[in-house]
């Protein structure tokens, strides 16, 4: 397994984090799917070594993430953060190339095979034409592309993205997602994220992880473990899980 | 890149041939070969030599040491603190500095250099600065806070010694404190170049890493980035460069903030181009002013006065010119 | 309320001051005009004084015994505590004319007569002074019989100086102020010990001042014959010294420098103590023509001055404990 939790307990102020055990297959597209508050960017973060946890409680690739430096860490996970407000306006390009600071020495320069790997990222996100393009001029929904673009070049087998949709207009937002997918299913990394939109998550997950109050609720394939009745007792609200056109929606 | 280092030395040699005694260009090719075999040019007085290689040559040198220094410094903290209204001395070396110097003048009397104290007090802000912060987690906005009190403390103990002072012993102080060069002598640049050169190499090193440290603390540490030792890492280079600088010319203020504005205006935000530009953009800017204050007026206006005065009516021009530089 | 002997005086900013016929409490915020109303006998009118003359000067007191009990009115920020000076109820205030608009604002919220008086560096300047100060307390026949002593002194150096052209008249740079750059343009006691003040025709940097700033390229252009470095600081305090001088190399190409003729002098001390100048007019004399004034023993001549202006016993010796002066001339 290429992510493993084992009695994860961490207090975050108010709020703590419970998670006895949890496994996410490698190589697929995990959704991490909750009310707010339940933890979920907390748990990201943990997964991302961006938290300090004790050791023997979270694995990439088998190793203990908190006895990785950090570079070292960088080259294993890759976290794309929600929210990016930058200071500087770097051209795409040299924001892109800044994911290769986990194989570059202190003192070192990125050589045109780091220039050619952020160009490849750029590619795959499809925005290879927006190399020399200001990043202020981008919409949030290319920033969110490029954000993804930086994470790829640090080439991670694991990409942990926190809630890459959110604020996103739907055409946008598939787009994140099916990259997610692609990224998953073509490159075969292991791609964790969190969600808000339940369709999104069902639509494109191979496996989802239900968290509420600090715990995991429940997890597996969303065939398996979607039910009404789950759906209320995390969010507390009446859903009902509809087919329709081969596909499951939800609705309040 | 050219122009990078053509400008300076450029500026250097107009800059050789300005100062109160009239030496001609001409007379100023001869003093200096005349260093080189003194037998051909016999006829050069030793004033003339001693005015080109003693007052004029150790000021120039300085006024370069200095320029790229501060500018430098200024770059690089803007980029850590990703803030452009950081200047080099936000982590209270101007302060620590002066009181610094204020305690040698004073206290020690003329036995003792106040470039020693100077610098010593400068970094020693910066470590207590460094290890206050600690305690909150080095974040950027602890480290300004930190900064902004660590700053106000010296400020406070300084104005403890002016006022125990005899006046006529304070007035070293505030010639020291107003910023110049024209005192600058050999031995101060044997002592401070050295340190100058040491912190704004170690910059230069990290120029990339400027870029990445400029990113918010959580985005460089996912990027796999030590972020709390390559911040120490910056803020040693960018205070042995400033304090040393400060040492020996007082508070020269400005050109730590204006140099690399201006830089980015032109020639973009990578902190590749940015950092060494600064260097050189701010080595020709202070020989430049140097030049103007020797030769505005028959006495000298202070340095410090002149980048303050040239310094602020630029920086509005630059707040309203620049837009997409930053937000 | 003006009684009728009252006049009006005019004062060094060109202010017509009206003074009481009866002066008996005096707050001097100007230390040379402290140290003139010593030499005029009227130290037991002072009632109020500045913080440079209780706490720095090198001789005061010895002139004023009872120096510790006056309250100190002035401090080194250049402020005066109004409340203090008003609660003194003095008749006058003697004040400095650095800041032309202290002496006007000063009067009208203490509202008592404010005389601004200063010597600036020149001789003929003191002397108004004196006779001014002498005036408003009444004391003008001891004033008269100070400045014709005055004159009487700079005569014994006058007569053998007639004789020396202007040649032999040794051009001086006076680095005042601990810095190398900062030079009075203004400083009669050279002219007149025979040398020339190689700075006298430029402009002060400020009005009321005679601060001149230059460059260290101007002192080797004007290549003096002697280097005068400022001395009334306690040798600890001194941040340009003569060995430093000595050993500059960026000045080693000015015969003062080439020549060893570099020295101390008095120079001011919060302008001049009408005394000390004196002798250091006797001092440049000797300095600048040994020849010629071989004889005259400054130590003896020193404390004669000073008992002459102020009535104390071995005035200049007490100065020479201080800041050294007997060394000077050890060359």
């Amino acid at each position: 397994m290429s992510v493993s939790v084992r009695g994860l307990f961490l207090t975050r102020g108010d709020f703590q984090l419970k998670i006895e055990g949890l496994e996410f297959p490698s190589g697929k597209l995990t959704s991490i799917v909750g009310p707010n508050g339940a933890g979920k960017t907390t748990l990201l973060m943990c997964l991302g070594g961006l938290l300090a946890v004790p050791r023997n409680r979270v694995f990439v690739q088998g190793r203990d993430i908190a006895s990785l430096k950090d570079a070292e860490r960088a080259r294993l996970v890759a976290s794309v953060p929600q929210e990016h407000n930058p200071t500087f306006n770097y051209s795409v390009l040299d924001f892109v190339v800044m994911g290769r600071a986990a194989h570059l020495p202190l003192f070192s320069l990125p050589s045109g095979e780091d220039v050619r790997a952020a160009e490849e990222a750029l590619d795959f996100v499809r925005l290879r034409t927006f190399a020399l393009r200001p990043y202020f001029e981008l919409s949030s929904g290319e920033r969110r592309l490029i954000l993804i673009a930086r994470a790829l070049v640090q080439r991670a087998d694991i990409l942990l993205l926190d809630e890459p949709t959110t604020f996103l207009d739907p055409k946008h937002e598939m787009e994140i997602m099916e990259l997610a997918r692609r990224l998953a299913a073509e490159r075969g990394q292991t791609v964790l994220l969190t969600l808000h939109n339940l369709d999104m998550a069902v639509k494109y997950s191979d496996s989802m992880v239900f968290m509420k109050g600090g715990g995991v609720f429940a997890s597996g394939r969303p065939r398996e473990v979607l039910s009404d009745d789950l759906l209320e007792a995390v969010y507390e609200v009446k859903m009902r899980i509809v087919d329709f056109d081969g596909r499951k929606l939800i609705l309040r | 890149m050219g122009l990078a280092f053509a400008l300076p030395v450029a500026v250097f040699i107009i800059s050789l041939n300005i100062g109160s005694y009239p030496i001609s260009p001409r007379t100023l090719i001869k003093v200096i070969l005349s260093v080189f075999s003194p037998s051909s040019y016999p006829d050069v007085p030793a004033a003339l030599r001693d005015i080109v290689f003693q007052i004029r040559l150790p000021r120039l040198l300085l006024a370069v040491a200095v320029g790229a220094s501060l500018s430098v410094s200024g770059a690089s903290l803007q980029a850590l603190f990703k803030n452009p209204l950081v200047n080099e001395y936000i982590l209270g070396i101007s302060s620590g500095s002066a009181f610094g110097a204020a305690v040698s003048l004073v206290f020690l009397g003329k036995g003792f250099p106040p470039q020693v104290a100077a610098f010593v007090f400068g970094i020693a802000a910066v470590i207590a600065v460094l290890i206050i912060a600690r305690s909150a987690g080095s974040h950027i906005v602890a480290l300004l806070l930190t900064g902004i009190i660590v700053s106000a403390f010296f400020s406070a103990l300084l104005a403890l010694v002016e006022f125990f002072a005899s006046p006529y012993a304070l007035q070293a102080l505030f010639y020291w404190l107003m910023g110049n060069l024209s005192l600058a002598t050999w031995r101060d640049l044997a002592l401070s170049v050295p340190l100058m050169a040491a912190g704004v190499i170690l910059l230069v090193l990290l120029r990339w890493r400027l870029n990445v440290l400029s990113m918010s603390d959580q985005e460089a540490k996912a990027l796999g980035v030590s972020v709390r030792r390559e911040k120490v890492l910056v803020i040693v280079g960018c205070t042995l460069a400033t304090a040393s600088a400060t040492a020996v010319t007082g508070i020269i203020g400005w050109i730590g903030l204006v140099v690399p504005h201006l830089v980015r205006m032109t020639a973009g935000v990578d902190n590749r181009r940015v950092v060494p530009l600064s260097a050189s953009l701010g080595a020709s800017f202070l020989l430049a002013a140097d030049a103007l204050t020797r030769s505005l007026a028959s006495f000298e206006i202070p340095l410090g006065i002149f980048t303050s005065l040239i310094g602020i009516p630029f920086f509005l021009f630059l707040l309203k010119r620049s837009r997409r530089v930053w937000l | 309320m003006e009684d009728a002997s009252s006049f009006v005086i005019r004062d060094d900013l060109g202010r017509d001051v009206a003074i009481p016929g009866r002066v008996e409490r005096i707050v001097s915020l100007q230390p040379e005009a402290s140290r003139i109303l010593a030499a005029l006998g009227c130290v037991d009118r002072l009632v109020g004084l500045d913080y440079f003359l209780a706490k720095y000067d090198h001789v005061f007191r010895l002139i004023v015994p009872g120096l510790k009990d006056i309250p100190v009115v002035a401090y080194e920020d250049a402020s005066a505590n109004l409340e203090a000076i008003i609660r003194l109820n003095p008749d006058v205030i003697l004040a400095s004319p650095s800041d032309p608009h202290v002496p006007d604002a000063l009067q009208s919220k203490v509202g008592k007569p404010v005389v601004a008086v200063s010597s600036l560096g020149h001789f003929d300047k003191l002397l108004e002074e004196i006779r001014l100060i002498g005036r408003v307390v009444g004391r003008s026949s001891r004033a008269e019989e100070l400045i014709v002593y005055f004159r009487e002194t700079l005569d014994l150096l006058d007569k053998p100086l007639r004789g020396v052209s202007p040649a032999d008249r040794p051009r001086a740079y006076l680095a005042f102020w601990s810095s190398l750059v900062r030079t009075p343009s203004s400083y009669d006691p050279v002219a007149a010990a025979g040398g020339r003040n190689v700075a006298e025709r430029l402009a002060p940097v400020q009005k009321g001042s005679d601060t001149v700033v230059v460059s260290l390229e101007r002192i080797l252009d004007w290549n003096p014959d002697i280097i005068l470095v400022h001395g009334n600081f306690a040798p600890p305090e001194r941040a340009v010294t003569v060995d430093g001088v000595l050993g500059d190399t960026r000045l080693r190409s000015v015969k003062a420098v080439r020549d060893q003729r570099v020295f101390y002098t008095f120079g001011f001390w919060y302008w001049w103590d009408p005394a000390q100048v004196l002798v250091e007019t006797l001092y440049l004399a000797k300095l600048f023509h040994p020849a010629l004034f071989q004889g005259l023993d400054l130590e003896r001549e020193g404390n004669r001055i000073y008992k002459k202006v102020y009535g104390i016993e071995n005035g200049y010796s007490v100065l020479c404990r201080s800041i050294q002066c007997h060394e000077w001339l050890k060359n």
